[in-house]
């Protein structure tokens, strides 16, 4: 068996969903003086989650919106520390971030290839050594000197795959990314993605898309309302989940 | 195979790969441990210091870049302002202030500089929601962007002050020297105000209104457009407890003015800048992790 990237012991997250909408100052300072209790009902986004995820392995995680899945990629990513259990990363973590998310649109190609791998805490230097292979990946280098604001959305997930993918993760996050783009480039993520798992790249994948998943993915993870419900080899759990 | 638990010391050296992230569940206590803890996050901005940059630059050429009256308006905003507030307060304090102009516009760039400041690092919480939701990074490094931006034109807002001591005739203070101090102070100040003020402004969000009002309230506590003679004695403590009041005299002693406290105005400008970062820090550790459940 590989080595070991990833390993999620017992994992809750809980979330405090309190009950009385209060969320100004002027309100919390109000009710303060006057000694009331703020009331809470507690939420669990998540509930005992394990994971293992191994060297060079694709795990895909589905589930149905409000399952959890991206409260264990918050996990994951280390934004989120969980109320319960602990993770273990070994390696950098790079994911691929959602149209805009790191983008601004005011800027350039060029400028916002810099800001994002910035993003993902990579130094000037590497970054100036894979600009080139992450232009010519995202096949953008004749608007590379043009603002964001006039690329498609297309071409914005493109320039996002290729920064991603450029920066030499030892864990990749994808997020429901693929979507945007055209055949063509799909494909050419898909050959990349494989491209990574050979080269011994862990990569963790969530996707509505049960071909897809089937297709790129090792494992499979099927979250439902928080918990796990199955997990084990990509045909068995897309073919209960697509019955469920 | 031998699985390596998370706090175990021995992983980070076995092992060769850039980061390892360790994550523990959490409770709430807060002890001196924990606030140790928090150097790595100061660590973490040293190792970020790429994209710190890069959030300045965006900052900068977003302002500037695609409009050619940007940097023309960052000069006039403050002659503006500065006329403005000329006409209407000349008469009142012409006699009372020597080189009233002076007095002015040092006032107005040097309290700009910090309004400025914080007011707009009051939504870096918020306004970057996407990106921490989703990517672990130093979140200190947003507010402290804006703040090194609202440094940067300061510092270009310091031509028409420039220009206005040549018109005026005014001669430059033998102090020029310590005017770096000056605004290492305004910028550690901010910095730390800033991150209790974003800080707040995720777990409410009238925050932003509220810090204006204050804002307002404790510029006109500040000896900025009148001068300080014109409060009278028993008041003049309000001036002592107030940090920017110190902050003041050192940028204006070190451009012009006499001051004749200026050691001690250095030494509470150092003290109060220090300890509004030291508050700042810790607030901003104590609930960082909360921060993400309510962006």
């Amino acid at each position: 068996m590989n080595e070991l990237m990833l390993k999620i012991s017992s994992v809750s997250v809980k979330y405090r969903l309190i009950k009385e909408k209060r969320r100004t100052l002027q309100e919390y300072i109000i009710h303060r003086l006057k000694g009331k209790i703020i009331y809470y009902e507690d939420f669990w986004a998540l509930k005992n989650i394990n994971l293992e995820v191994h060297k060079g392995e694709a795990l895909g995680i589905i589930g149905h919106n409000g399952a959890g899945k991206s409260t264990l990629l918050k996990v994951i990513a280390g934004v989120l520390k969980p109320t319960e259990g602990s993770v273990m990363v070994i390696g950098k973590i790079a994911p691929l971030i959602e149209l805009g998310a790191g983008f601004d649109m005011e800027l350039t190609g060029k400028e916002n290839i810099y800001l994002n791998a910035s993003i993902l805490g990579l130094s000037r230097k590497e970054i100036n050594g894979k600009f080139d292979r992450i232009v010519e990946f995202s096949e953008l280098s004749d608007f590379i000197h043009s603002p964001l604001k006039s690329y498609s959305s297309g071409m914005v997930a493109r320039l996002g795959f290729s920064i991603a993918t450029e920066v030499d993760p030892d864990i990749l996050i994808i997020d429901e990314v693929l979507a945007v783009g055209d055949e063509q480039f799909k494909k050419k993520c898909e050959e990349r993605i494989n491209g990574f798992k050979a080269k011994g790249i862990t990569i963790l994948f969530v996707s509505h898309g049960m071909i897809e998943v089937q297709r790129l993915c090792d494992k499979i993870l099927w979250l439902d309302h928080g918990r796990s419900r199955m997990s084990g080899d990509p045909k068995s759990v897309t073919e209960e989940y697509q019955k469920a | 195979m031998e699985f390596r638990t998370w706090h175990s010391p021995r992983v980070k050296k076995r092992n060769n790969f850039k980061f390892t992230i360790s994550v523990q569940a959490t409770g709430h206590p807060y002890g001196v441990k924990d606030m140790v803890k928090t150097l790595t996050e100061a660590a973490e901005i040293i190792k970020y210091r790429e994209l710190l940059r890069n959030l300045v630059i965006r900052d900068i050429k977003v302002r500037y870049k695609r409009s050619v009256m940007g940097f023309v308006w960052v000069m006039l905003n403050p002659l503006l302002m500065m006329l403005i507030l000329y006409m209407v307060f000349s008469e009142l304090f012409k006699v009372s202030t020597e080189n009233y102009i002076a007095y002015l516009i040092s006032g107005i760039i040097l309290w700009n500089f910090f309004s400025q400041g914080t007011s707009t690092s009051i939504v870096s919480f918020t306004g970057n929601s996407n990106l921490i939701k989703k990517i672990y990074l130093p979140r200190a490094i947003f507010p402290l962007s804006v703040v090194i931006s609202a440094m940067i034109h300061f510092i270009f807002s310091l031509v028409p002050l420039l220009i206005i001591f040549i018109i005026t005739g005014t001669s430059l203070s033998s102090h020029i020297y310590i005017l770096p101090a000056g605004v290492i102070f305004v910028v550690i100040f901010s910095f730390g105000i800033s991150l209790i003020v974003s800080t707040l402004t995720v777990f409410f969000h009238d925050t932003k209104y509220i810090y204006e009002v204050l804002l307002m309230a404790w510029m006109w506590m500040t000896p900025i457009f009148y001068p300080e003679s014109i409060v009278p004695q028993k008041f003049s403590f309000i001036f002592h407890l107030n940090p920017f009041y110190y902050f003041l005299n050192v940028f204006r002693a070190s451009l012009y003015m006499d001051v004749p406290s200026l050691p001690e105005d250095l030494f509470y400008g150092f003290l109060f800048s220090f300890m509004a970062l030291i508050a700042g820090w810790f607030f901003y550790n104590r609930y960082k992790d909360r921060v993400v459940y309510y962006l």
